[in-house]
C-alpha cells in the first residue's frame, strides 16, 4: 500500500527559505501586538463601509479554498476509493490543517472582541439564525480533525520511539485506525457545510453585491469552487515538493485529479453561467467589474479545457501551469464576492494597507514554515528517496527547471 | 466491492451533496412583520430645516463625546456622517435648492439583517420592536456592518475594546417616560416619536393634506419588511441613499435557504451517516487505508 512509502524528508529545519519565512512571520506577530493596544482602525484601512477587508477573502476564504485539497481527496481517495490517490492524501491533510490554523487566527486578530470569542462555543447563548456562527463553529470543529487527521504520521513517528511516547503511539493508533470512518464523514461533512456557507454569508447584503454575483446559487458555487481550487492546489503541492526535496512521484495521479478539477471547473461555469442567463443577469456584464467576471470564468475555463487533451495534462510542467490557474479563478471568484464586487454605497472606498498585506504575508510565510518543517520530520510525503539519491535528483531538477 | 454498488453510493452522495447546496425553494420563513405597537419615528423631510437639534440633543441624551473637526482652525461640533459618536446625524440629498435634508440613523428594521447576523445575538430586537444592543455579547466581527443595508451600524476602530455605535432609540430614557430625544429637540416636527399606528396614521394625514409636497408615499411601510423608522419625502427616496429594497425582508433569502440545507440538520447527518458507512465498507474491502492505514 502507497502508505509504505510516505517517510520524512529529513534534513536541517533552519534553512535560508525557513529563516525567511519565520522573519517575515514575525513582522506579523509585531503588527498583531499593536493592534491588541491600537485597535484595528490605526493599521488597517478598514472602515464602517468596508467591515470587511482582505483578510476575509485572503486569509480566510482562499487559505481555506486551498485548504479543501484535503476534502476533495477525502472524496477521492476514501469515498470513490481510488485507492492509488493514496500517496497524495497526507500532505493534502496537512496543508489544509495548517491553512485552516492560520484562516483561524486571522479570524482572531480581526475580531474587534477577541477576548470574548470563547462564548462561541456556548449553545445557550447562539442565535441560531446566523450563517457566521454556523461557519465559525464548524471551522473550529474542521480545524479540530484536520489536526486528528495529520496525528497518525506523529503517532506513527512516536511509535518506533522507545519508552511512554511509543506505548502511547501503539495504542492510540489502532484506536484512530477504528475512528477514521467518522473522522472522514467529519471531515466531508464539515468543510461542505462552512465552504458553502462562506458564500451564504453574502445573501445577507443583497444590496451591496453586484448582481453578476448576488444569486441564490453563491452556497453552491463556493463549495464547487473550494473543490476546484483545492484539487489545483494538491497539484501545485505535489509539483513544489517534488521540486524541492526530489521526491518521485506518479505525475498520472496528479493528470487524473485535473480532470476531475476540470469537471468541478465546467460544473462552475455552467452552475454560473446559466444561473445569470435565465435571471437576466448577464445584462450586467459591462463596465471593470465585467471584466473581472471575464477574467473569472477564463481562470476557470482555460485549465479544464486544456486539461482534457492527455498530452497536456501529462506534462507536469503544463499541468502545474494549469493548477495555479485553477487555483488563481477560486481565489479571485471569493475575492470578488468578498470585496471586488462588494460596494457599500456612493462615498466609500477600501485598499488594504501595507500592515494588512503584511500580516497577510506573515501568516502565509508561517504556514510554509510549518508545512516545511513537518513534512521533515514526520511520514507525510510519498516517493522520498535517500538523502544522498535525493541531492542529485533535486539537482538534477533544478537543472531542468 | 462490485462497482455498481459503488457508483450507487457515490450518486446518493452526489445528490445530498446537490442538496446540502441547493437554493432549496423550501417553505419560506415565517415572516416577522412590524407590530402596530412597536415604537419608531416619522421622519418629515419636508419639514426638516437642518438645524441639527436632533443630533446634539441625541449627543446629550446618551452621553457621546463631540464630534469635533477644525474647519478653518476653527473647531466645530459637525459630524459629517454617522460615526462612533455620532448616532444620527442631517445630511442634504444634493448642493442644489432642489435638495432635500436627509436623517441618517438606524431605521429599527421589522426584520433586520443585522438581527439575523448577529452569532451571539449581541444586537437583536428588543422590547417594542427597537433593534437594541449588548456589548457583552458582541464578539466585533462586524458582519451587522456588512449586512446593514442602510450602513448603520458603526464600529469604534480606534478601540482597543471597540464596540458597535447605533441609535437605540433612547430606549434607556423609555423607563422615565421620555421617548427619543431628537424627535423631542425637532421645532418643526420633522421628527415624530410614536408607536408604529399612530405614526403611520400621522404620514398619510399629511401626505393627504398636502399630495402635491410628497413623493413616493411613505417610505419603510412595506420597505425591506417594514422599518420602524418611516419616511415622507419630497425628493426620490433613493436620492435620500434610502435603498430601493422590495417588499421582502432583507434576510429573508438567505434564511430561507439555508434553513432549506439545514432542515431539522436532516441532511448533514444522513450525509455524515453515508460517509461514514461507504469509507468503513471501502476499508474492510481493503481498498483504503492510507496513513491511518
Ligand atoms: S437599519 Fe441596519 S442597523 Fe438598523 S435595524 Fe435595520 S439592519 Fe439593523
Ligand atoms: S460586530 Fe457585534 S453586533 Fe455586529 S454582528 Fe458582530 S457580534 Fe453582532
Amino acid at each position: 500500500m502507497a502508505h509504505a512509502s510516505v517517510a520524512p524528508v529529513g534534513g536541517p529545519l533552519l534553512t535560508r527559505g525557513t529563516k525567511l519565512a519565520l522573519f517575515i512571520a514575525a513582522v506579523a506577530s509585531v503588527l498583531v501586538s499593536v493592534r491588541l493596544f491600537t485597535g484595528l482602525g490605526p493599521i488597517t484601512a478598514l472602515n464602517d463601509g468596508f467591515a470587511w477587508g482582505i483578510w476575509k477573502p485572503l486569509n480566510v476564504v482562499t487559505f481555506t479554498g486551498v485548504g479543501a485539497g484535503a476534502l476533495g481527496l477525502a472524496l477521492v481517495a476514501h469515498v470513490a476509493n481510488r485507492g492509488r490517490h493514496h500517496p497524495l492524501v497526507r500532505s493534502a491533510v496537512l496543508t489544509g490543517a495548517i491553512a485552516y490554523t492560520l484562516a483561524g487566527i486571522s479570524v482572531l486578530v480581526d475580531l474587534g472582541r477577541w477576548w470574548s470569542v470563547w462564548e462561541l462555543v456556548v449553545p445557550t447563548r447562539w442565535n441560531v439564525r446566523s450563517v457566521l456562527l454556523e461557519v465559525a463553529l464548524c471551522v473550529i470543529a474542521y480545524c479540530a480533525v484536520l489536526w486528528l487527521e495529520v496525528l497518525p504520521a506523529l503517532l506513527e513517528r512516536w511509535r518506533d520511539a522507545p519508552g511512554a511516547r511509543g506505548r502511547l503511539a501503539a495504542r492510540v493508533l489502532p484506536r484512530m485506525q477504528r475512528m477514521f470512518p467518522f473522522l472522514l464523514a467529519l471531515a466531508i461533512v464539515l468543510p461542505f457545510m462552512h465552504q458553502s456557507s462562506l458564500g451564504a454569508l453574502f445573501l445577507f447584503a443583497p444590496t451591496k453585491l453586484h448582481p453578476l454575483w448576488y444569486t441564490g446559487w453563491l452556497p453552491a458555487l463556493f463549495l464547487l469552487s473550494c473543490l476546484s481550487m483545492g484539487f489545483g492546489a494538491v497539484i501545485v503541492v505535489d509539483t513544489l515538493t517534488h521540486l524541492a526535496w526530489g521526491r518521485r512521484r506518479d505525475v498520472r495521479l496528479c493528470s487524473s485529479l485535473a480532470l476531475v478539477m476540470a469537471g468541478l471547473s465546467f460544473a462552475f461555469v455552467a452552475l454560473r453561467v446559466g444561473d445569470l442567463a435565465t435571471s437576466g443577469a448577464l445584462r450586467h456584464v459591462t463596465g471593470w467589474r465585467g471584466v473581472l467576471f471575464l477574467v473569472e470564468l477564463g481562470l476557470f475555463t482555460y485549465p479544464a479545457v486544456r486539461v482534457l487533451q492527455r498530452s497536456y495534462r501529462e506534462n507536469a510542467g503544463l499541468l502545474f501551469w494549469a493548477a495555479q490557474l485553477a487555483v488563481a479563478g477560486g481565489a479571485l471568484y471569493r475575492f470578488d464576492v468578498y470585496l471586488g464586487a462588494f460596494s457599500p454605497g456612493l462615498g466609500w472606498s477600501y485598499f488594504p494597507s501595507l500592515a494588512e498585506l503584511v500580516f497577510s504575508l506573515g501568516l502565509a510565510a508561517a504556514g510554509v514554515a510549518l508545512y516545511v518543517v513537518a513534512v521533515k520530520r514526520l511520514p507525510i510525503l510519498s516517493g522520498v528517496a535517500e538523502p544522498a539519491e535525493r541531492r542529485q535528483e533535486a539537482a538534477r531538477l533544478r537543472a531542468h527547471a | 466491492m462490485p462497482n455498481v454498488s459503488r457508483r450507487t453510493v457515490l450518486r446518493t452522495l452526489g445528490g445530498a451533496a446537490a442538496l446540502a447546496a441547493a437554493p432549496a425553494p423550501a417553505e419560506a420563513r415565517a415572516p416577522r412583520p412590524p407590530h402596530d405597537d412597536d415604537l419608531g419615528l416619522l421622519f418629515d423631510s419636508t419639514r426638516c430645516v437642518g438645524c441639527r437639534a436632533c443630533t446634539v440633543r441625541c449627543r446629550e441624551a446618551n452621553s457621546l463625546p463631540e464630534d469635533v473637526k477644525l474647519v478653518d482652525g476653527v473647531p466645530y461640533d459637525a459630524p459629517i456622517d454617522l460615526n462612533d459618536r455620532t448616532l444620527t446625524v442631517i445630511k442634504r440629498t444634493s448642493d442644489g435648492a432642489d435638495g432635500a435634508f436627509v436623517k441618517a440613523q438606524c431605521m429599527h428594521c421589522a426584520d433586520p439583517a443585522c438581527v439575523s447576523v448577529c452569532m451571539l445575538g449581541a444586537l437583536h430586537k428588543g422590547e417594542r420592536g427597537v433593534v437594541a444592543y449588548d456589548v457583552s455579547r458582541c464578539v466585533g466581527c462586524r458582519y451587522c456592518q456588512v449586512a446593514c443595508p442602510f450602513n448603520v451600524p458603526r464600529f469604534q476602530w480606534s478601540s482597543a475594546t471597540p464596540r458597535i455605535v447605533k441609535c437605540e432609540l433612547c430606549r434607556h430614557r423609555w423607563r422615565e417616560g421620555k421617548g427619543a430625544a431628537c424627535a423631542e429637540a425637532c421645532p418643526r416636527e420633522a421628527v415624530v416619536f410614536g408607536p408604529r399606528a399612530e405614526l403611520r396614521a400621522e404620514a398619510h394625514r399629511r401626505l393627504e393634506a398636502e399630495p402635491g409636497r410628497y413623493q413616493g408615499g411613505v417610505y419603510g411601510e412595506r420597505e425591506g419588511g417594514g422599518t420602524g423608522v418611516l419616511v415622507l419625502s419630497a425628493v426620490p427616496f433613493t436620492a435620500m441613499g434610502l435603498p430601493a429594497l422590495g417588499s421582502e425582508a432583507v434576510p429573508a433569502l438567505g434564511e430561507t435557504i439555508q434553513h432549506g440545507i439545514y432542515q431539522g440538520f436532516v441532511a448533514p447527518v444522513v450525509l455524515f451517516g453515508a460517509l461514514a458507512w461507504v469509507t468503513w465498507r471501502n476499508r474492510r474491502a481493503g481498498g483504503g487505508g492510507e496513513g491511518e492505514r
